[in-house]
């Protein structure tokens, strides 16, 4: 499978760096020869200096072989462009583009049907507005994920000491706890990532991950020993696309919110563009005017700014203010490791979401969800079962699901299923699906239709 | 610097390594010659080395490799491969000592071609077939062949193969390192077959033409006759191994483009067009030179003056004739010849013609901002320009060569070496050639170098297959610094 990637950004290297791992044949197109150097010095796939948008360097990549193309440079026309050239001379591949400019939005639906250029488009500022409300609403939440619509939540989440589960053998959870049923599919030690069996136990400070119907979310949370009041008052610092997003999203909740932003114009801006929200002119990391607006009266703190140095010293601000939810935006994937150590939990990043939604799109078979989970070690995938896969119309201990892997939930109509060494998945199931990243190729294997119609 | 990943990945080479030993033990089975029981000792001992050096490093979980252990790895699989390769020389008794098995082994690797057995007729067919062979895989690159046969070499594997093969300007065939590796081998494969069957064809026993398929595609020149290929006496054979190796001398990116169906990748390619000129118009004036003053007629001069032009240019080392009995100005071609090389990207060694062609146009540029202070020019190959870090490294490597041959030729000199045999010598070993001048001209060999200039020539060899920078770093200290 050939894949064109146009930008060697942050987003364009990480994806490279993930397709490339699992054996796909991956090329980069970026103008910057320095980009591509950290390219080609770092991951096993071909560079080629040159604009994306011009027909001369695409044919050079060999357009015409790709099954996709990725355009996601960091300006949104030459995503268009690119799409447009790549389209001309090819127009069996699939193009996605990256368009982040908030105008766009709407028109998303039109785009995918009306321009027979590009099949689809995405921003990430959506997912991270989505993201950071998913973690606002569930307590105590690292990293939430939603499939089969919302139906199924994915939570992953730091076992506390005074936790009832600390010590706790998975084999024995359903004795322990009547009733509701957490389903564990992956558990973080020592950025080690683990996928548990029965004899496993769960330890204090692992990062646990596990699935639930959204019905059962508070009582599962409660098994865990976190439970939070809702929210009503969330601070927001930083007033960029994504904190004017999310202040909109949250002024239709009964949810009050305060926003602060450095920028005079731009604060201008938003109070004109919001009703409800309180508009802060303002440094976020100016504790003096924290302690003014009373932030430890808040429930939830968020630092959007796009400087991360910034929200990573506000969040600590807010933290020692007394504030137990602080969402802090990182850019930098090498900083990852560094924000549980330094006590920053709760993690977003726009470039791990363009990730994650690109992925969903890269996958073969019918995917219909992706997620990469902390470290990029493993991912969730939601699928739908085709009748003519590999995985349908037999128990699925003869399926053959390989090493690394494990299908941690079957959604059959209405009904959520654990599945069990004699399950036998039946066509149009949703299945979910946790794997490590080595496996992922042949999750695929068995996900895909056996003979390609298409 | 994750020293035990570098001894697990060496540790796997090496057992790789002596899996393909069990091809001149059955070769030796099937001629029952002595080489069999040499051959059983030398596979087990490789085992056994490759193992413990794999134990060594097995904790090791490291994926990334970084530039500094990609040329670890490299230099260091390359020493223990000549090691290994060695012990076969050395067991069945053909070599009095260590140091001279060890020459012919690391001679077959870096497809040098120099050899220090006199009576090579004598040796046994199996031990001449592992000669070939550790010709052929030296060729292509042993890491090359690890990157394409072992998937576990995939991560970091860039790293392994810039190191390797430390072209100028690197291309890369495919996405993915391992298919590059792969695409490379086979059409590797495909054309030393391609001359088997032109070789046998013409008369030639199947051996001997293996033997020599083997040695001509890597521009090795180890050759299965002590009169090199002058012994067949026949057109036919030095008109196609003239062929063979002027391809081998080509970037063999080019032969997977020509086999694609691009048929005018040679001409396009402008170093491409450089070195076939060089051949041709070499050629011509060594064979005007000898036209009357050694041959007598037109045709004979040409007949030699091409295959020894082409044997020495592309650093294959084979021989038709004595050119040490040569006018001086031919003779001196020929010496100038062993600095040129063959392409970037070919098997060929040498400073390679992309190199001195950058040079070149390097120098024209000064020349002509001398004229145009004011002008803004840019050195461009192929109408591209040459980005600056990559003419430094050029320049570098130029200057380096130059002075490691200056250098060692002043060292083989002081342990009693007459002159003209020194920078002969190391001239033929830096550039990967064979026989040199002097001592060690083409009807001579290596048998007669001191001990000592024995290990120092084996250097220059390593030195001239790795392109000098893969392993000269190994003695900077700032490498080994944390």
């Amino acid at each position: 499978m050939k894949v064109i990637i146009i930008g060697a950004g942050e987003v364009g290297f990480h994806i490279a760096s993930h397709l490339s791992r699992e054996n796909k044949n991956v090329i980069v197109v970026d103008r910057n020869p320095e980009a591509l150097r950290r390219v080609s010095d770092n991951l096993d796939v071909q560079v080629l200096q040159g604009s994306g948008s011009s027909p001369v360097v695409l044919e050079e990549a060999g357009i015409g072989s790709a099954e996709i193309m990725l355009a996601v440079t960091n300006s949104d026309e030459a995503n268009l462009v690119a799409c447009l050239a790549a389209d001309i001379i090819s127009p069996s591949t699939k193009k996605l583009a990256r368009l982040r400019n908030a105008d766009y939005d709407d028109y998303h639906e039109t785009f995918r049907e009306k321009a027979p250029h590009i099949d689809t488009v995405i921003n990430p500022d959506i997912e991270v507005v989505k993201t950071i409300y998913r973690m606002m609403k569930v307590p105590g939440a690292v990293d939430v994920g939603e499939f089969a619509d919302g139906r199924i939540m994915f939570v992953g989440l730091y076992l506390d000491e005074h936790s009832p589960l600390n010590h706790v053998k998975l084999i024995d959870l359903p004795a322990k706890l009547k009733g509701v049923r957490p389903l564990i599919a992956a558990i973080m030690r020592d950025e080690e990532l683990i996928i548990p069996r029965g004899r496993d136990r769960l330890m204090a400070g692992d990062l646990v991950y596990y699935i639930t119907a959204r019905e059962q979310l508070q009582e599962t949370l409660a098994v865990f020993g976190k439970q939070e009041p809702p929210l009503k008052r969330v601070l927001i610092i930083g007033g960029g696309r994504i904190g004017y997003r999310l202040a909109a999203v949250l002024e239709s909740q009964p949810i009050a919110c305060k926003i602060i932003e450095r920028n005079s114009e731009k604060c201008d801006r938003l109070a004109e563009r919001l009703n409800k929200a309180v508009v802060l002119h303002g440094d976020g990391s100016d504790q003096g005017l924290l302690a003014e607006e009373n932030v430890g009266g808040m429930d939830a703190v968020v630092t959007l700014t796009n400087d991360e140095e910034t929200n990573i010293i506000a969040s600590l601000l807010a933290r020692r203010m007394g504030i137990r939810k602080c969402i802090t935006r990182i850019s930098k994937f090498s900083y990852f490791p560094l924000m549980s150590t330094i006590g920053i939990d709760q993690v977003v990043s726009p470039r791990l979401s363009a990730i994650n939604s690109i992925l969903q799109h890269v996958r073969r078979g019918k995917v219909l969800s992706a997620m990469s989970i902390k470290g990029e070690q493993a991912e969730i995938l939601e699928a739908m079962a085709m009748a003519t896969s590999a995985i349908v119309s037999k128990p699925l201990r003869n399926v053959g699901v390989p090493r690394g892997a494990l299908v941690a939930a079957v959604i059959r109509k209405e009904r959520i299923i654990i599945p069990s060494g004699d399950t036998v998945i039946e066509p149009d199931d949703r299945i979910i699906i946790v794997a490590r990243r080595e496996a992922i190729q042949q999750v695929e294997k068995i996900l895909a239709v056996k003979l390609e119609f298409f | 610097m994750h020293w035990r990943h570098v001894l697990k990945v060496v540790g796997v080479l090496t057992i790789a390594l002596a899996c393909t030993m069990i091809i001149p033990l059955l070769v030796g089975v099937y001629y029952h010659d002595r080489s069999v029981l040499p051959f059983g000792m030398a596979l087990a001992a490789s085992l056994a080395g490759g193992t413990a050096l794999f134990l060594a490093g097995r904790t090791d979980r490291t994926e990334f490799v970084s530039q500094r252990e990609g040329m670890a790895i490299v230099a260091l699989g390359w020493t223990v491969a000549g090691v290994f390769g060695a012990l076969p020389f050395y067991f069945e008794g053909e070599c009095p000592t260590f140091v001279d098995a060890l020459f012919e082994s690391v001679s077959g690797f870096t497809t040098t071609g120099a050899s220090v057995l006199t009576d090579i007729e004598a040796v046994s067919r199996g031990l001449l077939l592992w000669r070939s062979l550790i010709q052929w895989l030296g060729g292509m690159g042993i890491i090359v062949l690890g990157i394409a046969i072992l998937p576990f070499l995939g991560v970091g594997g860039m790293q392994l193969y810039k190191a390797e093969v430390p072209t100028p300007v690197p291309d890369k065939l495919q996405p993915r390192i391992r298919d590059t590796a792969m695409i490379l081998w086979k059409v590797y494969a495909l054309i030393t077959a391609a001359e088997v069957v032109a070789l046998w064809a013409g008369g030639m026993s199947l051996y001997d033409a293996v033997n020599h398929a083997m040695t001509t595609l890597p521009t090795g020149g180890f050759s299965t006759k002590n009169a090199s290929v002058a012994q067949f006496g026949s057109l036919y054979f030095d008109l196609v191994i003239s062929f063979f190796m002027v391809l081998a001398g080509i970037n063999f990116s080019l032969h997977y483009q020509m086999l694609r169906g691009q048929t005018l990748a040679f001409w396009r390619d402008s170093e491409c067009r450089f070195f076939l000129g060089a051949v041709l118009v070499l050629t011509l004036v060594v064979s005007f030179d000898i036209w009357g003053s050694i041959y007598a007629t037109i045709g004979e001069s040409l007949r030699y003056g091409l295959f020894q032009v082409v044997s020495i240019v592309t650093t294959t080392g084979y021989a038709t004739a004595d050119y040490e009995r040569w006018p001086a100005m031919s003779q001196l071609i020929l010496l100038l010849c062993m600095f040129l090389g063959a392409s970037a990207g070919s098997t060929g060694g040498g400073m390679k013609c992309l190199r001195i062609m950058l040079c070149f146009k390097f120098c024209y540029k000064e020349l002509f901002s001398l004229i145009h202070p004011r002008a803004v020019t840019h050195v461009k190959i192929a109408g591209k320009g040459v980005p600056d870090d990559v003419l430094r490294s050029v320049l570098g490597f130029l200057a380096l060569y130059m002075g490691l041959f200056g250098l060692c030729s002043v060292l083989l000199a002081g342990m009693g070496v007459d002159m003209t045999t020194a920078f002969g010598a190391v001239a033929a070993t830096l550039g990967n050639i064979g026989p040199g001048f002097g001592m060690v001209g083409p009807v001579e060999n290596y048998a007669l170098i001191p001990g000592l200039g024995k290990w120092l020539l084996i250097w220059c060899m390593l030195l001239g297959r790795l392109e000098i920078y893969t392993l000269i770093i190994l003695l900077v200290p700032e490498f080994y610094r944390k």
